[in-house]
């Protein structure tokens, strides 16, 4: 501050602006990312009921997802400690429309419904189920129950309103517009800022039409995104419409996905849509794609480009997810094996690397998720390892980026030559950066999409860099706690395979970028300039929002109607009594 | 449910595997950063091929490079020759590793801050040498190959640090097309870059080893007339010596005496007290690794142990870390660790630190009674008036059509003028004859920029 009040009166007012700015920004950040953190890292894990099983000694056991294990094992959700019950017994499905399902999933003693032998039978309110001779009745709870519980349970976002950090989120970006107009003769900056502010306080107010409360999520989606239009305004602001475009197109993809997931049988019918169309649109890029930086992956439409392959990970993960009753049913994924292996195959015969490698991860963390069988994942590892190894070797231009790693400032004039620069720069801007629009990495080759990383942290400081990261980790960290919460495995498997792809994702570009991997030209998800990342990546934010089960928080996930809420609230003023869900349930 | 919400275990996993990586990275940026921003033709930093690293001025504040704007040496042609191997050169050819050291200070590269900067203040980097103390040796060498170098050793500031030949980097001469030899190894500096035979100058090295040794070696008497035969070799002395004590056989420079007191130390201890001395070491500040000298005595003959403690055979000193020795034996043991970055105008400032000769004080004290002995009976005290010169000439051999190399090293026990030097002057013949002006008249240079200052 001593060098700023020396400074001020000798120098250009707009580096006065950008010395005070440059502190300014990291701290709205800190704001921002604090708020959405405490938020969706703190909240209370309120489960939700949606059943009661009796048992025969008049035992009671909550369910508390739409796919309940039941069994003797610990890890079952409901244990059932009686010795003629397998340690894995059955799995309970409740559906949509509130009806339920009884599966058995290869348990000795067999499953009963109303005492007749069956192995699947839908289950009704009072029906009797018998586990292994043991009877046990269903309760469902009311419709009405349902409402109360919904009304009782934290609404999300309590207490750290998402308003409010939308709001700081939206002074960010107006300085940030501001900041970056000051060096820039582009007349686009402002505009396009502004229609971004625009672009996000019209689907928070549509989300509030809604009834949903929760939004942080989308707000860090929102603020990556403003720091990739950042990114893009410093270096190419003729490209900030296309990118604009491309986030509204990202939205809708966003809505339509949480849709689309807001059904689970509508999700699980899905698909098959999903297998064809990502292998048509993979099967239509081998065709008629064109060769760009190395790989064959941009398809070229009326001018218009894009790159089919992001799109595809939404589709992977409708055919990855899957349900309890499936997991425990049908074991073998070879099916799910086979698509994936179509996918990886493709992308490198298009000689797309890192793209293939985030779906090969995609698929191990899937087939984990599903499987828990670590030993099944180590020996496709290791082939899939060989057969990269066989790959690598018809691949050059690969194998080149190996051999730089590690080696980068040996190779500064050849194959090190954009992580030098990157780190060069990333150093240039210390922690708090150099201003925005103030770098030089902008002059170096795929700055804005490979190395991003390094083009926020020279002109928004290695601080703000980090906190982009954590911003994904903040979601990642958001899918496991959620997690214990969640109401069906399609949903808990969907969301973690989505923010392991952001994740890897980011891993990938950040530590290819520093040399802590081989810089293998993937996208920072959100930031990196291009269109189908953008959308790619709004689309598996849905995923990601379709697990979020805190109370009134996504419109990926269905409340109970408006009517039901005002009919019972009428009718608890009328009766005047406590009819809180939990003194009458617990 | 609880079993997939157990396999989450896999996401946490990736979560930690990305935080681990970005703090791996913010390690490497605390420990590298300043490496990373003056990374050759940082637009940042680079203009002109050159790193813009603000003033570099010498003790007084003279400038001697000023890369603000290009790269803009000292008016002085003569002070431009004689600093050119600290400041390095236009083309890359000679590097300048103590700027290149300070370069992230020096650029005002600050790892919380970055480049960014509001004020135009140039960063001003000071050196501890004298400009006029670097004149005044390159001046002395006259064109002859060699270096001179002078530190306090009570403080480390290295006053003089001259390596010849040179040329004016505003006028660089056409070295790739020079036949005449003039400037055969010019883009090495030879104060720290290099290593010569030392001649007699290593007997230092030899009585220290003889005094702690050899319980009567001050009582002890050696006979010289005029060579002996050890082993199948005959060593010649420079003179016919009769009877004389070590300290009478160090100021003769006794070749005779040496020999025979080499060969009763024996291969082993001579090795020892090379290596106890620093000989063998590397010096290591200010970014400068000086080359390290050498002293072998595997599997050597009589005859070879003989010609090492004279400072021949495989003996080889780097001319930086034999003035820094000079500088311990002065202290009593300890000096403070040579250095040439003074200060920089953002907040570097040299500190003492304190290098040591595991020597005992009372060798020490010792040797510089001897030193001085030198100095008055031989090398004569006038060419160092008013000054304590304590020291030791030597006439390196080289073969037997070469003219030896002229060194001479010492110190100046003397509290206002902490002095350790070290003069080289390649095939300048006679030690003392070639050296000992030379070291007057730089040793005055230095002692007069030192009274300016007071």
């Amino acid at each position: 501050m001593e060098e700023l009040f020396l400074a001020v009166g000798s120098v250009d007012p707009t580096a006065v602006i950008n010395a005070v700015l440059r502190y300014v920004f990291p701290i709205l950040a800190l704001v921002i990312l604090g708020r959405c953190a405490v938020s969706l890292l703190t909240f209370r894990k309120e489960p939700e009921i949606w059943a009661w099983l009796t048992g025969p000694d008049g035992a009671r056991y909550s369910v508390t997802h739409w796919e309940t294990l039941l069994g003797r094992a610990r890890s079952c959700d409901v244990v059932l400690n009686h010795p003629t019950i397998s340690r894995t017994h059955a799995v309970l499905t409740r559906y949509d429309d509130g009806s339920w399902t009884i599966s058995d999933v290869g348990s000795k003693g067999g499953i009963t419904v109303n005492h007749k032998s069956v192995s699947m039978e839908v289950v009704g309110f009072g029906d009797t189920i018998g586990l292994g001779g043991v009877e046990f009745q269903l309760e469902p709870i009311s419709k009405k129950q349902e409402v109360q519980q919904a009304s009782e349970r934290t609404k999300a976002g309590y207490g750290m309103w998402p308003g409010v950090t939308l709001f700081w989120l939206t002074i960010f970006q107006v300085l940030a517009a501001f900041v970056l107009s000051l060096g820039n003769e582009s007349t686009q900056i402002f505009p396009a800022f502004c229609l971004l502010i625009g672009l996000q306080w019209l689907l928070f107010g549509f989300t509030k039409i809604l009834r949903r409360s929760g939004f942080e999520i989308e707000i860090i989606a929102f603020f990556l995104t403003t720091m990739g239009m950042a990114v893009i305004a410093s270096d190419a602001p003729q490209e900030l419409t296309k990118q604009l475009i491309c986030l509204a197109a990202g939205i809708v993809v966003f809505l339509i996905v949480c849709w689309a997931l807001r059904d689970l049988e509508r999700a699980k019918k899905l698909r098959y849509l999903a297998v064809i169309g990502s292998l048509g649109l993979l099967a239509f890029n081998l065709v008629f794609g064109v060769e760009q930086f190395g790989a064959r992956n941009w398809i070229y439409i009326g001018g218009i480009s894009f790159q089919p392959s992001e799109l595809v990970k939404i589709c992977f993960l409708f055919v990855g997810a899957s349900t309890l009753q499936r997991i425990m049913t049908k074991r073998n994924m070879f099916l799910f094996l086979v698509y994936s292996a179509m996918v990886c195959g493709c992308l490198v015969l298009m000689n797309d690397f890192g793209t293939a490698l985030i779906f090969f991860a995609a698929f191990l963390v899937i087939a984990y998720m599903r499987s828990g069988n670590f030993a099944t994942i180590a020996l496709v590892v290791s082939a899939t390892a060989m057969g990269g190894v066989m790959a690598a070797r018809f691949r050059p231009h690969i194998l080149r980026r190996f051999s730089a790693w590690g080696h980068v400032w040996e190779n500064a004039l050849t194959t090190g030559y954009q992580q030098t620069r990157a780190m060069m720069c990333i150093a240039s801007g210390g922690l708090f950066g150099l201003g925005a629009g103030r770098g030089w990495l902008k002059y170096v080759g795929a700055s804005d999409t490979d190395l991003v990383f390094a083009f926020v942290s020279e002109e928004w400081g290695l601080l703000l860099a980090i906190m982009l990261i954590l911003a994904v980790v903040v979601l990642a960290a958001f899918v496991i706690r959620s997690a214990e919460v969640g109401r069906s495995s399609f949903y808990t498997i969907g969301a973690c395979a989505a923010v392991a792809i952001l994740l890897l994702q980011m891993m990938l570009n950040v530590f290819g970028t520093v040399d802590i991997l081989p810089l293998t030209g993937v996208t920072f998800p959100f930031v990196s300039n291009g269109g189908s990342s953008l959308i790619a990546c709004w689309g598996l934010l849905a995923f990601i929002k379709a697990a979020d089960t805190r109370q009134n928080a996504s419109f990926a996930v269905k409340l109970p109607s408006k009517r039901k809420m005002e009919e019972e609230a009428l009718c608890n003023v009328s009766r005047g009594v406590c009819c809180c869900f939990w003194c009458s349930w617990v | 449910m609880q079993r997939i919400t157990r396999r989450m275990l896999l996401l946490l996993v990736l979560m930690g595997l990305m935080l681990v990586g970005t703090l791996v990275f913010a390690w490497r940026y605390a420990v590298s950063s300043d490496e990373w921003v003056v990374f050759s033709g940082s637009p940042h930093v680079y203009s002109g091929g050159n790193l813009s690293l603000g003033i570099v001025t010498d003790r007084t504040g003279t400038v001697l490079l000023d890369s603000t704007n290009g790269r803009r040496y000292a008016d002085d042609s003569e002070l431009r020759k004689a600093t050119m191997h600290l400041l390095g050169d236009r083309y890359g050819y000679i590097s300048a590793p103590v700027l290149n050291d300070y370069a992230d200070e020096l650029i005002g590269f600050s790892k919380i801050t970055g480049l960014h900067t509001l004020s135009d203040t140039t960063v001003q980097a000071k050196l501890s040498i004298s400009a006029s103390a670097q004149k005044t040796a390159l001046a002395a060498l006259a064109g002859r190959k060699g270096t001179i170098g002078v530190y306090n050793y009570e403080t480390g500031e290295i006053l003089c640090a001259v390596t010849s030949p040179t040329y004016d980097p505003d006028a660089m001469p056409d070295i790739e097309g020079d036949t005449t030899g003039t400037y055969g190894g010019v883009y090495l500096n030879r104060f720290f870059q290099t290593t010569y035979v030392p001649g007699s100058i290593f007997k230092i090295v030899t009585t220290a080893a003889a005094l702690e040794e050899l319980p009567d070696a001050q009582t002890k008497t050696f006979f010289c007339e005029g060579s002996c035969r050890i082993g199948a070799d005959t060593i010649n002395c420079n003179g016919t010596h009769y009877t004389q004590t070590l300290s009478q056989a160090l100021a003769n420079s006794c070749n005779v005496a040496f020999a025979q007191l080499a060969v009763e130390l024996g291969a082993d201890v001579m090795t020892k007290y090379a290596n106890k001395l620093g000989i063998t070491d590397s010096l290591q500040f200010d970014g400068i690794t000086t080359a390290p000298g050498s002293f072998d005595l595997k599997d050597a003959a009589e005859s070879q142990i003989a010609w090492s403690g004279i400072g021949q055979h495989t003996d080889l000193i780097n001319a930086a870390q034999f003035m820094t020795l000079m500088g311990e034996l002065a202290g009593g043991g300890d000096a403070a660790e040579p250095y040439i970055m003074k200060q920089v105008s953002n907040g570097y400032e040299a500190k003492r630190q304190t290098v040591s000769v595991p020597l005992q004080q009372k060798t020490c004290e010792i040797l510089t009674e001897y030193l001085r002995n030198n100095v008055i009976t031989m090398y004569g005290q006038w060419h160092f008036p008013d000054l304590y010169v304590c020291a030791k000439s030597g006439t390196a051999e080289l073969g037997p059509d070469e003219i030896p190399h002229a060194t001479f090293s010492g110190f100046i026990q003397d509290a206002n003028y902490p002095l350790a030097f070290i003069v080289i002057v390649e095939n300048g013949g006679s030690g003392s004859a070639t050296c000992a002006p030379i070291a007057g008249q730089v040793l005055k240079a230095c002692c007069t920029a030192m009274d300016a200052e007071r």
